[in-house]
């Protein structure tokens, strides 16, 4: 669950950072502070000074310059730069070891401001918005299920996740149906329409283009009423507005790629199409439902269809299943397991077959006039 | 011996001689279909060099006496109908599966008790006539249910007893011809064969349909189901005294589907 938390950023004041300049004392200058010498004492070891001998001075202590070190490594400070911290002194090096924070994102250390939030320390430049990367440190930030989220997205995830839009103007969430508009979503009432300057509801629609507006005009929004006095053809599939090429067929318009076969649903995209009972098929398919393949070739039947026996031929494959010898349409032929066969091969089928056929055709034909088949 | 055309007399000669006039002018025309349908063919032997026209695309042999066909069929490589009808055949050359462009091959009314190994491997056949010969499932070769391609299979008039339940893979099936043998069980599997519109199971020991009959398209007008002669359990015989659309109606209830799962509850 997300957790609202009031900002909280820490400015850190846990260290300075400080180059001070020591100045060794070399022998011209030792006379000047010659008296002083007795009463001067090293701030690490507490022993005095030797006459001639190097002397720092840092920030009004004195050191030997053996002392002046690490309190870590024991080693001088590089460049002479050391860092402070509880009265001790550090090299750059070990006081990153030993106190600098590091950052959550880049795992740097961190020097000057540091944001504490989310159980980490960042760099302000590396606390980011999980969503939109937008700096937060200024900003306030919610916690919404392990993340760091900016007002904005928060706002868009919670509307998500209630199934709703977040309105691209006021950022509102937006409790109705929103209107789509160039991208993004609004709530309606935030326009007016281009036509009658209505306020718009959720019906409104986007117009890309109309006869007399340029092609690259920008999309305009128009409320129900104007849009359908536009004359804009509504796609029969989508029942969407069809802006770009349309096609018409089957007494309706279509979007080119939603004229679809009703069988295997692939745009026809200017093949050829056939109808049946109002709806719109490719060739193969419409051939495969409808039964006009040949049974001999397997092809669609171009020219003279012969239908008999619950098949189709090309008129030139209709033929004796026996003999494979032409049949004319009108030729009298005998039914064998549903093929047919001319009056030669059948006279050469045994006795017994002829009368097993013969009886099975009656029983068929009888069939037929007792229980006619329903008629869809 | 010289005198030659002088035999041309002698009955089964001249029926010789036509068959051999037959090869000649299809040489000279290049002709693709050849006709030679009774002409007391008794082997390919009778027809010398026939298997050199490799431009045939239709040979038919029907009503002759042919005993065996030779490997060398598949010399003619573009072959796409063969027919055998009515012949003496007793067995098939493993090389008829060779013939990569063969769609319809009828050797009804034959004496085959075997398709011969491999034949499933035909890789373009669509319609095969086995009708009126001695089939029995053990005449099948372990491939023939793998023929994706058949779309009419005709198996009337045999010996067959079962029916594989490999029935189902033949995807583009869409006649099937099992009609006067002694099935008595229809394959669950028949449900898979999507596209079948023609079911002749005449003359039969059925005595149940599988439940899956009824997602098949078989009850329209556009379709034919012939069940006449079978010992039809009685739900179902009433049924179909209706008609098969009532019948198809009345396999796709829970009723029938629990009927026909208690009487099969041994056989699973």
């Amino acid at each position: 669950m997300e957790r609202q938390l009031s900002l909280h950023i820490e400015e850190s004041s846990l260290f300075s950072r400080r180059k001070k300049s020591y100045t060794t004392r070399h022998e011209d200058q030792w006379e000047n502070i010659n008296l002083a010498l007795g009463t001067m004492l090293c701030s690490r070891c507490g022993e005095g000074f030797e006459e001639q001998e190097k002397i720092v001075n840092s920030n009004g202590e004195l050191w030997h310059p053996q002392c002046f070190v690490c309190a870590q490594c024991f080693r001088p400070f590089p460049d002479g730069t050391f860092y402070e911290f509880d009265g001790r002194k550090y090299c750059e090096h070990d006081f990153h070891v030993l106190f600098a924070p590091c950052c959550g994102r880049c795992g740097e250390f961190i020097i000057g401001r540091v944001i504490k939030a989310m159980n980490a320390s960042w760099h302000p430049k590396c606390f980011q918005c999980n969503m939109c990367s937008k700096e937060l440190a200024d900003l306030g930030f919610i916690k919404n299920q392990g993340r760091a989220l900016c007002h904005d997205c928060n706002a868009k995830v919670k509307a998500a996740g209630l199934g709703k839009y977040v309105c691209h103007k006021c950022h509102g969430v937006i409790d109705d149906k929103p209107l789509r508009f160039r991208g993004e979503v609004y709530h309606p009432y935030h326009f007016n329409c281009s036509a009658c300057g209505i306020e718009l509801n959720s019906d409104a629609r986007e117009v890309k283009s109309r006869p007399g507006y340029a092609a690259n005009d920008m999309n305009q929004l128009y409320c129900l009423r104007c849009h359908d006095k536009m004359g804009i053809p509504i796609c029969g599939a989508c029942r969407r507005p069809i802006e770009e090429r349309v096609v018409t067929a089957l007494g309706k318009h279509w979007h080119v790629e939603h004229f679809v076969c009703a069988k295997c649903e692939k745009p026809f995209l200017g093949h050829r199409h056939y109808e049946k009972k109002g709806l719109a098929y490719c060739e193969t398919h419409y051939h495969q439902l409808f039964g006009n393949l040949c049974f001999i070739c397997n092809q669609v039947i171009i020219g003279d269809v012969v239908t008999a026996l619950n098949k189709a031929w090309c008129e030139h494959h209709f033929a004796c299943s026996v003999c494979d010898q032409r049949l004319s349409p009108k030729s009298k032929f005998y039914e064998f397991d549903s093929k047919p066969v001319c009056k030669k091969c059948y006279e050469k089928f045994p006795v017994e077959l002829r009368k097993r056929l013969k009886k099975m055709h009656e029983q068929a034909a009888q069939k037929a006039i007792s229980s006619p088949t329903p008629n869809p | 011996m010289d005198s030659a055309p002088v035999s041309c007399n002698f009955v089964g000669g001249s029926k010789m001689t036509k068959a051999k006039r037959v090869l000649e002018e299809a040489r000279e025309i290049r002709n693709p279909e050849l006709d030679l349908v009774e002409k007391g063919i008794s082997a390919f032997e009778e027809l010398p060099g026939l298997f050199s026209l490799e431009f045939v695309t239709r040979l038919t042999l029907s009503h002759n006496k042919i005993k065996v066909v030779p490997s060398s069929i598949a010399t003619l490589v573009n072959l796409e109908i063969l027919t055998l009808f009515n012949n003496q055949i007793e067995e098939l050359p493993t090389a008829i599966s060779s013939l990569a462009k063969l769609r319809i091959l009828n050797v009804g009314m034959n004496r085959l008790r075997s398709l011969g190994r491999g034949f499933g491997a035909s890789p373009s056949l669509e319609v095969l006539d086995v009708s009126h010969n001695k089939l029995s499932e053990e005449g099948l070769p372990g491939n023939f249910w793998m023929m994706e391609t058949l779309r009419a299979l005709y198996m009337g008039d045999n010996y067959f007893e079962n029916i594989s339940p490999e029935l189902g893979r033949l995807k583009s099936l869409q006649i099937l011809v099992i009609r006067n043998n002694n099935i008595t069980y229809i394959p669950r599997e028949i449900g898979n064969c999507t596209r079948l519109r023609e079911l002749h199971v005449q003359g039969n020991v059925i005595q149940w349909l599988p439940p899956e009959i009824a997602s098949l398209d078989l009850g329209t007008s556009r379709s034919i189901i012939r069940l006449e002669d079978n010992p039809l359990a009685p739900p179902i015989a009433d049924q179909w005294a209706l008609g098969p659309h009532h019948l198809l109606e009345y396999i796709k209830t829970d009723t029938y589907k629990t009927l026909y799962n208690n009487a099969h509850r041994s056989r699973r």
